[in-house]
């Protein structure tokens, strides 16, 4: 897993063709906007809870595949961090200034 | 780690977190009572002083294992993170009334699944109370609530909660004569095992819940959220092998560690509305603060100040509940606790339609 790369506002890798990222939230309802984001842009996604090996907290994340880690040029503020699975295990894409 | 191997870890802490539970009873902690955070939260407050309830001042090393074992596993994970700032008043209102709910049902959620597993039906009636308070909690999550985002914080924030442990492990070890404790014969208080042995018990536990993020709530949470069973897991796995340990000690021993009735039970009383009431406010703040008592102990191990904020909630609604004689007995539920707890099922409504259907803030 590369270190995480913090920025706000921004993702700040480029978009690569249907990759699969997961994205975490600071609430519930966020994940569920954030779900819904990503299905109006066409992408398939799914509410889960946050995999053990990404993080200690036991809250809601979406998992989803697509061509970019968010569907719009700068994240909502429900969202902490977003990753993008690898084999090995996760990529920080993005992640809320001061998380 | 992927789920099947998550389930599988979940089991085996589980099964594991529920036998040394049974035992500890068999090293003398109350009956059915191996652990509970409730109680042993409220014992810590008495040996402080915050309340005079004489049955119940003891410095349980069970709560100061459980904050240090997850501080330490998280230390070493890699995982210690200071972070705050996410209503932190908020919860400790909710932290109050959290424990306000207990005590009328005798219990935190971790020891409703003990008394089940020593027998105790009335417990039936806290766990359909609990699972309601579970419910309503989640209908406001899918409705927007929120206590909005945590926020990195400096490192000694992070670490405090788990120096305050150590400086109350210090105390009860090289300085009994400041606190106060409960005279043998006295009341629950009295019964404990050696502080070693609560002690380790604490550190094994805290260490497993943090590894695996065990929780009584987000078991239930995330079954009807995700349809997904990891978490409810442990909170069977305990169930059954806490039951299995009873019985095979019930068998073993002249002490009685299993007897399935309503009446009689140690430390329980039998009135089934109110335990209902009790566990449901308890389930429906907890779901507001994220997680059960033990969940907010580990959280606060691994350098979450916010849960740090609910646990001292917790122990101040303890003391609350015995000042002004809102704990319930064996006798059954006080008039100041039926009130109190009615009240306390108002605030905690209040406080979710405030965080849910507010206007955005400016």
């Amino acid at each position: 897993m590369s270190p995480a790369r913090s920025r706000t506002g921004n993702i700040p890798f480029p978009s690569s063709s249907e990759m699969t990222y997961i994205a975490t939230f600071y609430s519930h309802f966020g994940a569920i906007r954030y779900k819904k984001l990503c299905q109006l842009h066409g992408m398939a996604a799914t509410l889960m809870p946050v995999p053990r090996d990404l993080s200690s907290s036991c809250g809601t994340c979406v998992r989803w595949e697509g061509d970019a880690p968010c569907p719009e040029p700068s994240c909502p503020e429900e969202v902490e961090q977003i990753v993008q699975v690898l084999e090995a295990g996760y990529r920080t894409c993005y992640r809320a200034e001061n998380s | 780690m992927d789920l099947r191997k998550e389930k599988t870890s979940i089991l085996l802490a589980g099964a594991v977190i529920g036998i040394i539970a049974s035992l500890l009873v068999f090293f003398g902690n109350p009956a059915n009572m191996g652990f509970c955070i409730a109680c042993f939260l409220r014992d810590t407050a008495g040996a402080l002083g915050l309340h005079s309830a004489a049955a119940v001042q003891y410095i349980r090393p069970e709560i100061i294992g459980l904050v240090l074992g997850s501080f330490l596993l998280a230390l070493g994970k890699k995982e210690l993170s200071a972070r705050g700032g996410s209503a932190p008043l908020t919860r400790f209102v909710l932290g109050v009334f959290v424990m306000i709910g207990c005590l009328m049902f005798l219990g935190c959620p971790f020891r409703m699944i003990l008394r089940l597993a020593g027998g105790d039906l009335n417990a039936l009636f806290g766990l359909a109370g609990f699972v309601c308070g579970i419910l309503a909690g989640v209908f406001f999550l899918k409705r927007g609530y929120t206590l909005k985002r945590t926020y990195r914080l400096p490192v000694l924030e992070g670490r405090l909660f788990a120096c305050i442990q150590v400086v109350l492990l210090v105390l009860l070890v090289a300085a009994p004569s400041l606190l106060r404790f409960t005279q043998s014969g006295g009341g629950p208080g009295a019964k404990h095992a050696a502080i070693l042995i609560s002690l380790a018990a604490g550190l094994i536990v805290g260490a497993l819940a943090q590894r695996t993020r065990l929780c009584m709530v987000g078991g239930i949470r995330d079954l009807v959220l995700f349809r997904e069973t990891k978490l409810i897991l442990g909170f069977v796995a305990i169930l059954v092998s806490a039951l299995a340990c009873n019985l095979i000690l019930n068998a073993a021993t002249p002490d009685t560690y299993f007897h399935l009735s309503l009446a009689g039970q140690p430390v329980a009383h039998t009135d089934g509305l109110w335990n209902f009431l009790g566990m449901l406010l308890a389930g429906f703040g907890c779901v507001l603060l994220g997680g059960c008592p033990l969940r907010q102990l580990v959280l606060s191990g691994e350098g979450n100040t916010d849960s740090a904020m609910t646990v001292i909630g917790l122990m101040a609604g303890a003391a609350f509940a015995h000042n002004f004689g809102l704990a319930s007995s064996g006798e059954g539920p006080t008039a100041n606790g039926k009130i109190a707890v009615i009240l306390g099922i108002a605030v905690v409504c209040a406080i979710a339609c405030l965080n849910t259907f507010r206007k955005k803030d400016a």
